[in-house]
């Protein structure tokens, strides 16, 4: 097995700088964590899940669609190098292949995949959580994994385009130190995974009345932070802006907690208060998905509870709903 | 990619956060998961606050009136005409025929450079800005009883108090992640009044809810001082050693009863004595109010009531307690902090003191500075619709739209020999002006804005202003120059700041380098305080507080046969005043397309308006189309609309009668009648 120090870290990802576009954690003046270029910051691979959601790598907060001119039609170009995306979590990786699955699913989104295609996704576990915390092992859904078992970085390759990257690294002794940490990692229990699962089995069994959707709707400002924080929150809206000579269509981020989302040409609205908004936003994870994808599509990444300005993400309400109505 | 670390171009409440770019051009915004007042979250404007800023409509080049036309110009052609006129006009009419208005959208150092060019270039103190329009009645009133007329407690001071009484603030649409802070509070236990006829998101999480007639507030705030004081409620230790005048302000009151103000507030004289003796029984009591408040004729009035009722509960200089105005405008504290207002200096040290005086003469290195002080913007309008007042200068504000009665403001433009504008876009009033000059916005220069709770902090440039546009600091010490003023260049708006902090005492420990990350609340007299969270502990600004009493006046206009509703205005969550920057983004214009006013089911019902009606609301003033929403929000007699739409633009409708002290317009009352539009 490969590894890598924490030292080398920078370098390492620098160096893949020349046949890749690479983005990674970095630590941001004010302490804040994102997704930057080596460089732009201190390496920050420390802390857990990044505060936004990585898949953002691929499908921008706003980003072009078209332009349109008299002399014709230009859509943008895929990225120079291709994408490679380090600091997804475990949760962030089942987050982003929902995604990719219903973004290739029907009608193929060519503007997603036109920064996905060829990327590769670099996933990190470990003891590497919020202060020293243990993050489970993904084992798959990424090209490789950085897995911190508290002195260096296991560096285990999942697929051959993972395998390539990171041949060239030194080789450690096969201790049997992933399957210590995989069994260390695994009696943990998540008591936010086990409270969004018996959410969805409540919610299924109409346990839930309307009632308690208005009261926790009555909570909520409609800023939006819970959707746009939420990697496996995708839906978009789409702007055209008038320039002399040309029209520029892009698209954005929107939210279903928004009036507008569902808002009919005649005004009338079927989500017309936050109650059935608050309830649309939690029964799509933890009901209509499970109908449709087979699973659940909140995959307790924990930002939609970290970003809510009035404590209503899913993991709080969740919570509410199974000490309210779990023992009737 | 990069993230550029910078303050909120919307609210006072002043949240962080890191606006993301790509090869030059803004692709989202991302929350800043340490700041003390966003702890990573934003409101749904915050979130969109990149969404215009490339948009096709910025104004890209100076532009030039000829024959009736706007037409493009260079800038040094535009500056010389300005400079030229401004000149012209000061000769033969003298300083005081011109007027600046400065933004509560712009940096401190803006506001700063640009009373800097009116009163050491021009020699007017004619200097206002739109705080006029909003917290004029706290300054004038809370100066008067306190000494400082500024929220005196901090955000943090949410998450620790027992009570919060809201008056005249809808803060979770207006200051939403204060409102998000009260709605956790609430959550808590912490108990909560909202007194406000509107069924505002935080009254349905009150446990008192009281629904007064507009502009009744300082008969409601009487009654319940009045109780408080019948039943022996007051905190006499804190009357005796801190505050003055109390017994004529006690005999002043003796006689508002619950029973006497019933039935001008519309509520049960019940309702007040619970309030009063909830809010007097709170050990923490923090009272939080808006242009609710401030927005009346008798504005001042409301706000010495509110004073008052902290100084008579103790709920002054700790923590959780306070009189909490919240500030609108993303740095309207630091307009009024910068002096851009017609009687002070930076650091409200008045035009009238000659050592005051003399000290910013030898600062900017002029002979003289004027001594009396000059027009507040709304008395400033009447002027120029009376030809008293010749050439004016607006930087960043939209009084077509923002100012009350919109037919008197357009006369006033246009009554005007030479009327600059310098906007981000062309306004509904760049429209009119002779020279529009285009600017840089938040998310394209360097500088500070001060929050609702004091706190400077650093805006920073992420991408390039379009065409030729210049930040207006730039284009502010660009006119000087052209105006023959050699003294007001700058490497950069840092070195405008150190300037600040020589001059100005509460800001005296100001500069760039200490800002980092977290910013600093003033008063920071000098480089090692560690600034103040919390003004007024153990002694109040002017040294006692002062008890102020109220004589009760009622609201100018009221509705009659003819014009049977109270019309109230105010703002939606999703836009922002004039609806210059909000229109223009995506989402937010999604949300609310046009105007509307909520109106009561039992109202419509009777005139025969079924929901999303047009409807045509007529005042004595104007008369404006806009969409019926019908709702319980409002109770029967009042309709709501926001200001925001040019298009059924609700200051068509309003009252321009002022204050008589701090010359605040009656924003939130005036008369009107309502019908279905044919
Ligand atoms: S925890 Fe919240 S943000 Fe994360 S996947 Fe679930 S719903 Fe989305
Ligand atoms: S983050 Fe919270 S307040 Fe914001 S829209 Fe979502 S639920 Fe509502
Ligand atoms: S609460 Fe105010 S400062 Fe914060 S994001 Fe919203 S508008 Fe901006």
């Amino acid at each position: 097995m490969k590894y890598l120090s924490n030292e080398q870290i920078p370098d390492f990802f620098s160096s893949l700088q020349a046949t890749h576009e690479v983005r990674l954690p970095i630590m941001l003046p004010d302490g804040t964590r994102c997704l930057g270029h080596p460089g732009d910051g201190t390496v920050a691979l420390f802390g857990g899940a990044l505060p936004a959601k990585p898949t953002a790598a691929f499908f921008p907060h706003e980003g072009p669609v078209f332009v349109a001119a008299s002399e014709g039609f230009t859509e943008p170009s895929a990225p120079e190098k291709p994408l490679l995306v380090v600091g997804f979590t475990s949760r962030d990786l089942a987050c982003l292949r929902f995604i990719d699955r219903f973004f290739a699913e029907g009608w193929r989104d060519d503007i997603y995949f036109r920064n996905r295609q060829g990327a590769l996704v670099v996933g990190v576990s470990g003891y590497c959580g919020p202060g020293g915390a243990s993050l489970a092992l993904a084992d798959g859904d990424c090209d490789f994994e950085l897995v911190w078992d508290r002195t260096r970085w296991l560096v285990v390759s999942h697929t051959g385009a993972g395998s390539a990257i990171v041949e060239g690294l030194a080789e450690t002794v096969s201790d049997g130190t992933l399957e210590r940490l995989r069994k260390e990692m695994a009696v943990y229990e998540d008591e936010n995974e086990k409270a969004i699962r018996r959410a969805s089995e409540l919610i299924r069994a109409d346990r839930v009345p309307d009632t308690f959707w208005s009261e926790i709707g009555d909570r909520c400002i409609a800023c939006t932070g819970c959707n746009l924080a939420c990697p496996t929150c995708t839906c978009f809206g789409v702007q055209d802006w008038r320039y002399a000579g040309r029209v520029k269509r892009s698209r954005m981020w929107d939210s279903c907690q928004l009036d507008g989302f569902m808002r009919e040409a005649s005004g009338h609205n079927p989500l017309g208060t936050e109650g059935l908004r608050t309830r649309r936003r939690i029964h799509h994870k933890l009901a209509a998905d499970p109908d449709r994808w087979g699973e659940i599509s909140c995959f307790v990444c924990g930002r939609c509870d970290a970003v809510c300005p009035t404590g209503i993400g899913i993991f709080a309400v969740a919570r509410e709903l199974i000490e309210r109505f779990g023992n009737i | 990619m990069k993230r550029t670390l910078t303050v909120c171009p919307y609210c006072g409440t002043g949240c962080m956060f890191y606006l993301v770019s790509d090869s030059g051009r803004l692709i989202g915004v991302e929350p800043s998961t340490t700041h003390p007042v966003s702890r990573g979250g934003l409101c749904v404007k915050g979130w969109n606050a990149f969404g215009f800023v490339h948009h096709p409509d910025r104004l890209t080049t100076p532009l030039i009136r000829r024959d009736g036309k706007l037409h493009p110009a260079s800038w040094d052609e535009a500056l010389g005409l300005v400079a030229e006129r401004l000149r012209e006009i000061q000769e033969r009419h003298g300083a005081d025929s011109l007027m600046f208005a400065s933004s509560a959208k712009a940096t401190n150092e803006e506001n700063y450079l640009l009373m800097k060019l009116a009163r050491g270039v021009f020699g007017t103190n004619n200097i206002d800005h739109c705080a006029r329009l909003c917290h004029s009645s706290t300054v004038t009133g809370l100066a008067e009883t306190f000494g400082s007329g500024a929220m005196t407690n901090s955000i943090d001071c949410f998450d620790n108090t027992d009570l919060i009484l809201i008056i005249g603030s809808n803060t979770t649409e207006q200051h939403p992640l204060i409102g998000s802070r009260i709605l956790k509070a609430a959550r808590r236990g912490t108990k909560l009044i909202v007194a406000d006829n509107r069924l505002i998101r935080l009254a349905r999480h009150a446990d008192l809810h009281l629904r007064h007639n507009n502009g009744s507030d300082v008969a409601l705030l009487n009654a319940m001082m009045q109780v408080i004081i019948a039943e022996g409620l007051e905190d006499r230790e804190f009357i005796a050693a801190r505050c003055e005048n109390f017994e004529a302000f006690a005999a002043s009151i003796a006689d508002w009863t619950p029973e006497r103000a019933a039935p001008l507030t519309g509520l049960q004289p019940g309702e007040i004595v619970a309030a009063a003796r909830l809010f007097a029984g709170a050990k923490r009591a923090m009272i939080v109010y808006s242009m609710g408040i401030t927005q009346h004729s008798h504005g001042v009035d409301n706000v010495r009531c509110c004073a008052a009722l902290a100084m008579l509960t103790g709920n002054v200089g700790r923590p959780g307690t306070g009189v909490n105005p919240l500030r609108g405008q993303n740095n309207v504290q630091g307009g009024c902090d910068m002096g851009a207002l017609p009687d002070v200096f930076s650091g409200y040290q008045k035009v009238s003191d000659p050592m005051v005086r003399e000290k910013f003469t030898r600062a900017w290195g002029v002979d003289a500075l004027p001594s009396t002080p000059g027009l507040p913007l709304t008395r400033a309008m009447d002027a120029a619709a009376e030809g008293k007042l010749h050439g004016m200068f607006f930087m960043g504000e939209n009084p077509i739209l923002s100012d009350p009665d919109q037919g008197h403001a357009r006369h006033a433009l246009k009554n005007l020999d030479f009327l600059v504008v310098q906007d981000i876009f062309l306004t509904e009033t760049a429209a009119l002006a002779d020279v529009v000059l285009p600017a840089a916005c938040y998310a394209e220069k360097e500088g500070t804005f001060t929050n609702t709770e004091r706190r400077i902090q650093r805006v920073r440039k992420g991408v390039e202003p379009p065409g030729e546009a210049k930040a207006d600091w730039e284009i502010i010490c660009a006119l000087a120059k052209q105006a023959g003023c050699d003294k007001m260049h700058y490497p950069d708006p840092s070195a405008v700041m150190d300037e600040i902090a020589s001059v100005t005492p509460i800001y005296g420990g100001i500069s760039y380098d200490r800002l980092d990350p977290l910013g600093l609340q003033w008063p920071c007299p000098d480089r090692d305080h560690p600034g103040t969270p919390i003004l007024h502990i153990g002694r109040f600004n002017r040294g006692k507080g002062r008890f102020s009493p109220v004589i009760y006046r009622s609201p100018a206009e009221l509705p009659d046969e003819e014009f049977p509703f109270v019309l109230t205005t105010g703002r939606t969550y999703f836009h922002w005043h004039t609806g210059t920057m909000t229109r223009r983004t995506h989402l937010l214009d999604r949300e609310e397309r046009r105007s509307f006013i909520e109106i009561n089911p039992d109202d419509a019902a009777r005139l025969g308006v079924r929901e999303r009606d047009d409807v045509l609301i007529a005042s004595r003033r104007g008369s404006v189309r806009a969409q019926a929403r019908i709702t319980g929000i409002v109770i029967p007699g009042v309709v709501f609309m926001p200001f925001h739409f040019t298009e059924g633009a609700a200051n068509a409708l309003t009252n321009n009668v002022l204050d008589p002290e701090s010359s605040i317009p009656e924003f939130k009352v005036c008369a009107v009648q309502v019908r279905k539009a044919p």
